[in-house]
């Protein structure tokens, strides 16, 4: 849907750049205040949802001012250049009332011009502001967001002192305009919104010092946090945690290794000890649709597997992992992180997961306190095997031992079927003679 | 002999100025006039530049949804340049080139994305934009019905996308076409792409041609980015309809080399190697080369020309944003020639209606 621009192209609003997008995140400024720029020459650099896009600029001319930096989100309706219209390019007719209002309301909801004296079912007719402003000239700029704080707090947005860029009203302006509640008006609190309720773009940094870099929570980072953060809020966790002696284990990965000519982790054995044991605990096998509030029972076991990129935490799924051989893991294992290092992962090879594998002990640790990758209902962190002095029918001897550590949706996995669990994948890893070919 | 060969065929594949530049003069003997192949490249220029100033209009907010057209230009102008006057276009969204031969407004097109209803008023044998994938081959197949009924002499040319030929509407006007005996072309714009899904997930057998096969009705394959093959097939296949009231199967090899639409971003799925190949192959460039080649065509000409597509193309854009504000009655003039009964009744419902009221003022 085409956006109303103002008639006197005073400033351009950053208009749907798909279809039905709400706001786009500033990747680059490709012009600078001062420059003169032609029709549809770019602007700027954005992101939505869907796509990387060049914005254009609707009409030629000098832009003042640009308001954002990269890395800020910008709602689709606000204002994203400012141009300079002093000069001869200034519109031949002074501002209406009409134009003069948050434009952003009109978008979309009458295409072409309506006229001051068409009749309208008054439910369609738009109040009008309170007629206390001494002329339009002093308007204040501000988004419509933050013109919706001032009204709720009942402040006359054009007194208020400006500070954001391009003299533009923010939100922390008003507030410190406004005068402090008191306890006696609830109802004033009620409707302010609350600092999260604000749109990204109009909300303040608290300032602090010491700030070497500043880095806006965007793409991989961003989805990591989100999807983290619904876990935790939504999963109930519990971990528990046990050793477990893999020297029997790792002395036939040795053998493994010598007799395929190949290096071989303890991560594949590790792996097939877990399919094993899902297929013994199906209660773990499983993921939650919190929607319909339903525990689903998979009758598949698609293994993720954590994988630390350059780019951020990826856990790529190995599909139908219990029907891979250990050497089969391993190179599938392989595959799927490069394919995240290099990011050629197919979209579906990164979801479908049953049950998430996390391989901290590569990176040192011992133990851990995994966060579930939710929808699923548990998580195993394996930890660095380290040779231990161990005993045994009251004798010394060295052997190596693995720390683990599974965290379950406690909504969904009592303490004891955990426990269980993570018994079933020690007895197989200590008696890897079931596991494994013999050699 | 037990076992008994019961059909067997091939599918031609035409081209007749391949992406290297090498020219088969004996197909192409006598095919176009150059004076008209200058005025097919013009016009390929104005289109490209249309495409990329409608791109554009969208980013800045003043269009809605557009359907980049870049890189399919020769298939839809080849064929409209093939046909008549009285002669069906029954096209989906990625054939302004051919539609502009034909005579449509290109304002129309913009008023279309736009939202402007007045964009589908369309004056000549073309029918407004299909966006549903696979609607239109049933208006054709319905069109050149009633143009062999009226006995007119038209005949019906439908376009789609290779996405489209796995849609039910597909099979039922292929079907009615065949088996009818109606004059229509089908021309497949296979450009690789369904949006995001690659033509091989959708279609096993190595060619889309084959479809059209099994309905019993000719069926070729033609290099879609080469107008010289195109015409020639369009025109080989527009006698056959005219003359034997037989419907040909045309799939048009060519590739998008846009996005979907503007909604789209077609890095986040495509080779960025495989459109490196394509852009290679590019209409435009084959041509201008052909011409260069034949001193029919230089760089001053070039340079001129797209001062002119500028000024052509700015106007466009200046009559579709200028047009007086639409009425809620546009809403029921540009579909029908004879407006339906029940539409009648829903245009004085709205008059009266207390939410219509005041809307319907200008």
């Amino acid at each position: 849907m085409a956006m109303k621009q103002p008639d006197n192209r005073s400033h351009f609003l950053l208009p749907d750049l798909g279809e039905g997008v709400a706001e786009a995140e500033l990747i680059d400024w490709k012009v600078s205040p001062g420059d003169t720029v032609v029709e549809h020459q770019t602007l700027a650099e954005m992101e939505t949802d869907k796509a990387r896009v060049e914005v254009p600029s609707p009409w030629a001319g000098v832009v003042k001012d640009l308001n954002g930096t990269a890395g800020d989100i910008i709602l689709v309706g606000d204002i994203l250049v400012t141009y300079d219209i002093s000069g001869a390019a200034a519109t031949p007719s002074a501002p209406t009332t009409v134009a003069a209002e948050p434009v952003t309301e009109d978008a979309g909801t009458v295409v072409g011009n309506v006229s001051e004296t068409l009749s309208m079912p008054s439910s369609f007719q738009r109040n009008p502001e309170p007629a206390t402003r001494e002329d339009d000239g002093c308007r204040s700029m501000a988004t419509p967001a933050v013109r919706r704080i001032a009204k709720d707090l009942k402040v006359d947005i054009n007194s208020v002192a400006a500070s954001g860029r391009g003299g533009r009203v923010t939100a922390s302006d008003v507030n410190a305009h406004a005068t402090p509640p008191v306890a006696a008006q609830p109802l004033a609190q009620a409707t302010q919104p609350t600092e999260n309720e604000l749109p990204l773009a109009t909300r303040v940094a608290q300032p602090i010092e010491g700030v070497a870099e500043r880095i806006p929570f965007r793409g991989i980072r961003r989805k990591i946090a989100q999807a983290l953060q619904h876990s935790v809020q939504t999963a109930v966790h519990f971990t528990v945690v046990d050793e477990v002696d893999v020297t029997e284990l790792d002395r036939r990965r040795k053998g493994f290794e010598e007799l395929l000519g190949r290096r071989l982790s303890l991560l594949p054995f590790i792996m097939t000890a877990v399919c094993r044991a899902l297929r013994e605990h199906p209660a773990i096998n499983a993921t939650v649709d919190d929607f319909v509030e339903e525990i689903q029972i998979r009758s598949v076991i698609n293994l993720g597997c954590a994988v630390d990129t350059d780019h951020g935490l990826m856990v790529p799924v190995l599909k139908n992992a219990d029907d891979l051989s250990i050497v089969q893991m391993a190179d599938r294992v392989r595959e799927v992180a490069k394919g995240c290092q290099d990011r050629s992962i197919e979209r579906e090879d990164l979801t479908g997961g049953t049950f998430t594998v996390s391989n901290v002990g590569s990176y040192g640790g011992q133990f851990a306190t995994p966060i579930i990758n939710y929808p699923e209902v548990a998580i195993l962190a394996i930890g660095r095997a380290r040779e231990r002095v161990l005993t045994k029918n009251g004798a010394f001897y060295a052997g190596l031992v693995l720390p683990l550590s599974l965290s379950c949706d406690h909504r969904v996995v009592d303490g004891a079927e955990g426990a269980r669990f993570l018994n079933t994948i020690l007895r197989s890893l200590e008696a890897p003679e079931k596991l494994l070919p013999a050699v | 002999m037990p076992v008994d060969c019961a059909f067997q065929t091939t599918i031609e594949r035409i081209s007749i100025l391949d992406e290297h530049g090498v020219y088969d003069e004996q197909l192409g003997e006598g095919l176009i006039p150059d004076s008209d192949v200058v005025a097919l490249y013009r016009h390929m220029t104005m289109c490209r530049h249309f495409d990329e100033i409608a791109f554009k209009l969208q980013r800045s907010g003043r269009m809605g949804t557009y359907p980049q057209n870049k890189g399919q230009e020769a298939a839809s102008l080849g064929a409209a340049y093939a046909l008549e006057d009285k002669d069906w276009l029954v096209t989906c969204y990625r054939e302004n080139a051919g539609l502009f031969w034909r005579g449509v407004d290109p304002e129309k097109i913009l008023l279309h994305w736009m939202g402007d209803e007045r964009g589908n008023h369309i004056p000549v044998r073309a029918t407004p934009l299909a966006i549903p994938i696979g609607t239109q081959m049933l208006h054709a197949t319905g069109l050149a019905w009633a143009s062999k009924y009226r006995g007119d002499g038209g005949i019906g040319c439908t376009f789609f996308g290779d996405g489209a030929t796995s849609e039910g509407d597909f099979h039922e006007a292929m079907n009615f076409a065949a088996n009818l005996d109606l004059p229509v072309v089908f021309v497949c714009q296979n450009n690789s792409w369904a949006i995001s899904v690659p033509t091989r997930i959708q279609c096993s057998a190595p060619t889309i041609a084959q479809r059209g096969l099994a309905y019993g009705m000719h069926s070729v394959q033609v290099d879609g980015n080469d107008i010289f093959a195109m015409v020639k097939v369009v025109r080989e296949a527009a006698e056959r309809a005219r003359c034997d009231n037989r419907p040909t199967f045309i799939e048009a090899v060519t590739y998008r080399l846009g996005d979907h639409t503007t909604a789209d971003d077609a890095s986040r799925y495509r080779d960025p190697e495989e459109l490196k190949l394509w852009e290679a192959r590019d209409p435009m460039i084959r041509l201008r080369n052909w011409l260069e080649q034949r001193d029919l065509w230089d760089e001053n000409q070039e340079q001129a020309q797209r001062i002119e597509n500028e000024a052509i193309v700015s106007g466009i854009v200046k009559r579709a944003e200028e047009i007086e504000p639409p009425t809620t009655n546009d809403i029921f003039n540009w579909m029908y020639a004879e407006t339906p009964k029940v539409l009648e009744t829903q245009r004085k419902t709205m008059r009266t209606s207390s939410l219509g009221q005041g809307f319907d003022g200008v």
